[in-house]
């Protein structure tokens, strides 16, 4: 996999945890190193930081999406800003980190796209009990893969870690510090804000399938709720 | 209430339309000077009366007894060419002769004849009665009854002339009288008596009356004039008033309106003042409100975009040593763990460094206010700078200077240019290949002094050349490769933002660009410095 960061501590020590966990990482000092290398041949999973000298990781990104729509991507992010250009379905990230983040959830993260990435390229062969349903909605707990009425809903791993916490329980309330701790359970300097941003993304992403869709309901002043009866 | 009333006539409109009442008044001021005038022209009357009377006296003088038939002559011979009535009689009150008997009673008949009856009198219109009611009603409430006057029917009722003023003449004294008119009108008559003497002995007397109708009718009618002046000076300035009031408060409305939605609800400048091409001062008002508001905008970006700044710096490093944190609690390895360390330790002392550079750089706009500028030469600062340098030691790199002209002095403080020129140097010794030069000229150009650092190292990237000066930019491909960053603390792209805040703080301007001769590109960059010089 690749690693691409003008932080030379962030590359080494980012490069020393995969590397105990057997992954063979290649770190970049920028996007226009890192891309000299992707135009020869591209590697199975990107992890990038945004701001960069010389080509930024948003410009990297568009790049790579030309090359491979599937191709899975990682932001690490240190913006607040920038939290709705990465996670905006024009990008196509994967998902993202906020800076500074843990490497173990890095890790979990790297672990989840991988996983998904083998289970949708070699078919879905066990992990019935995965499955979980509610009406139209079907979520595979093992493929963090989500399908709307059998289309497929791209989510990134925080997004379905967020649903998932929702649609365990439908009709009950989730507050935002439940579901931030679902979406991010190992950190602890997230903001309530981002939670909001999620699941506008969350009903974005489901709308642009299903127009009609209206699952997640806002609780005002406590949180979110995923209706139980939301295809009657 | 009181309050709403004070804030109504503080209005500019208001105070335009009261002051320009205020200025209409002064023909007002006009119908008291008037009383006065009444009071000269009624004294000259009685002056002209005393000096008919006086000459009629003299005519008869020297008859004793009066004759009545000279008497009647000479009032004859006058031919009624005089407005007074003249009356002669003799000691014992009787009545000799009456200009009035001779002829059409000229002073009167005026006045209750013919001419008034087309015409209704002054002080009968509307219009007079409408403003002088408020005098009237004054008159009438504060006015002490004035004691009425002996009414001139006097002399119709008693055929026998001996009022007062007769006596008094007859006695050998001038007598005065004032009664008030016949017919019902407002005027009075003056009455005039003058002793006709003859050989020392009064033999007759002359009366003289004549009303003062006259006289009220034309301050009448001049007043009635000077009221329809103030009528239509009223309409005028109101008219004024309200066309000042349009081209001036109604402007300063808008503008107000204007500045108060350039705040959204929550009190953040949302939009700008729109320009306004007025040449007069509300114009400028505009202008300076516009450009208050942008620079008030542009200060609050700053703000904004630094704290956001510093918080994505600070996020680097402490990703790293939460990552580190991480690695010494999974790894068994010593040496890794020691180096985790080191690094923990590297990443806190840039932090430190970097809370250092943002807490001088947010207090360099106060501080350079404050300083103490002295005038120094930037050769001499120069000099020592370099010198400095050289005895850190460690460089390979050859520093040259070139000063042009005589000496550069500009108003500074020393430290301030000397940190200048510091950090210039730094950053043109930082990206020189070891065997490099660092050539430092200085000239004077239009009234500035420019000093310039060039350096043989790679140049700036095109599009970077804007983003030179910001603060946390920066670009050093080659920084890392050479290894030396990990026992310095980083560059933090702080430098050069402080150069530029300092330079434009004292009035300077700075520039950035890739070396050039004839138009073709060179190896290295070239930053320049211009202050402003004074004259020592």
């Amino acid at each position: 996999m690749a690693l691409v960061d003008d932080e030379q501590n962030i590359r080494e020590l980012v490069s020393y945890a995969l590397q105990q966990e057997g992954y063979r990482v290649v770190a970049y000092r920028d996007g226009e190193e890192a891309w000299t290398d992707f135009r020869q041949s591209l590697p199975d999973l990107v992890i990038l930081d945004i701001i960069m000298p010389r080509m930024d990781g948003l410009e990297l990104c568009r790049k790579i999406r030309s090359l491979s729509e599937t191709l899975p991507l990682i932001f690490l992010t240190s913006k607040d800003e920038e939290f709705d250009k990465v996670l905006g379905l024009e990008l196509g990230a994967d998902d993202y980190l906020c800076k500074p983040f843990s490497t173990r959830e890095l890790l979990a993260r790297v672990k989840v796209l991988f996983r998904r990435r083998t289970l949708a390229l070699g078919g879905d062969s066990d992990g019935e009990d995965s499955i979980l349903r509610c009406g139209s909605l079907e979520m595979d707990r093992m493929r963090h893969g989500v399908l709307w009425k059998g289309q497929n809903v791209p989510l990134t791993v925080t997004e379905f870690r967020i649903l998932e916490a929702l649609v365990r329980q439908p009709g009950y309330a989730r507050t935002r510090e439940q579901l931030l701790q679902a979406g991010y359970p190992f950190d602890e300097y997230m903001s309530d804000r981002n939670i909001d941003g999620h699941i506008k993304r969350i009903r974005k992403k489901i709308s642009s399938l299903d127009p009609d869709f209206d699952g997640i309901e806002t609780i005002y002043g406590l949180g979110y709720r995923y209706r139980a009866d939301v295809d009657s | 209430m009181i309050n709403k009333i004070l804030t109504f006539l503080s209005r500019i409109t208001v105070r335009l339309l009261i002051f320009n009442i205020l200025i209409v008044f002064l023909p007002v001021a006009a119908l008291l000077y008037l009383d006065t005038y009444e009071q000269q022209l009624l004294r000259a009357l009685e002056h002209a009366l005393v000096q008919q009377g006086r000459i009629l006296a003299s005519a008869l003088a020297g008859q004793n007894p009066l004759q009545p038939d000279s008497a009647r002559r000479i009032l004859q011979q006058l031919e009624q060419r005089h407005e007074a009535r003249l009356r002669i009689v003799d000691p014992k009150g009787r009545l000799l002769a009456d200009s009035s008997r001779l002829g059409p009673r000229r002073d009167e008949v005026t006045a209750a004849g013919a001419n008034a009856e087309d015409v209704v009198p002054a002080e009968q219109r509307l219009l007079y009665l409408i403003a002088t009611y408020p005098v009237q009603l004054y008159r009438r409430l504060f006015r002490p009854p004035e004691p009425p006057f002996e009414s001139a029917e006097f002399y119709i009722n008693t055929s026998i002339l001996m009022g007062p003023e007769i006596q008094e003449a007859l006695e050998g004294r001038y007598g005065a009288l004032t009664r008030i008119s016949t017919g019902g009108q407002r005027s009075v008559t003056l009455y005039s008596a003058i002793p006709i003497r003859s050989e020392g002995s009064v033999v007759g007397a002359v009366l003289v009356s004549q009303s003062t109708y006259r006289i009220l009718r034309d301050l009448y009618e001049l007043r009635l004039e000077i009221f329809t002046i103030f009528l239509i000076s009223l309409a005028v300035a109101i008219a004024l008033s309200l066309l000042a009031s349009t081209t001036i408060a109604a402007p300063v409305r808008k503008l107000c309106r204007q500045a108060r939605e350039i705040l959204d609800h929550r009190g953040r400048l949302r939009g700008h003042i729109r320009f306004n091409r007025r040449r007069d001062e509300i114009g400028d008002l505009s202008r300076s409100l516009e450009e208050m508001t942008r620079k008030l905008q542009g200060h609050i970006e700053f703000v904004e975009s630094f704290s956001s700044d510093i918080s994505h710096e600070l996020r680097n490093p402490l990703a790293s040593i939460r990552s580190a944190g991480e690695m010494i609690a999974q790894t068994k390895s010593g040496q890794d763990r020691d180096r985790f360390l080191a690094l923990i330790q590297k990443e806190v002392a840039r932090m430190q460094h970097l809370l250092g550079a943002v807490r001088e750089i947010s207090l360099l706009d106060a501080q350079l206010e404050e300083e103490e500028r002295a005038s120094v030469e930037v050769g001499q600062i120069l000099k020592r700078v370099v010198e400095a340098h050289g005895l850190r030691g460690g460089s390979t790199v050859r520093i040259a200077i070139s000063q042009n002209t005589g000496p550069i002095t500009v108003s500074m403080a020393p430290e301030r240019l000397a940190q200048v020129l510091e950090n210039l140097l730094e950053n043109a010794l930082s990206f020189s290949p070891p065997d490099g030069e660092v050539r430092i000229d200085l000239c004077r150009d239009r009234g500035q002094g420019a000093i310039g650092f060039e350096d043989d190292g790679p140049g700036i990237p095109e599009q970077h050349l804007e983003k030179i000066f910001d603060r946390f930019f920066s670009f050093r491909p080659e920084e890392e490769s050479s290894g030396s960053a990990a026992s310095t603390p980083r560059h933090l792209g702080l430098g050069l933002a402080i150069v530029k805040a300092i330079v434009e703080g004292y009035g300077g301007g700075v520039k950035a660009e890739n070396r050039t001769v004839n138009g073709v590109g060179l190896r290295g960059a070239r930053f320049e410095v211009r202050l402003p010089v004074v004259d020592a």
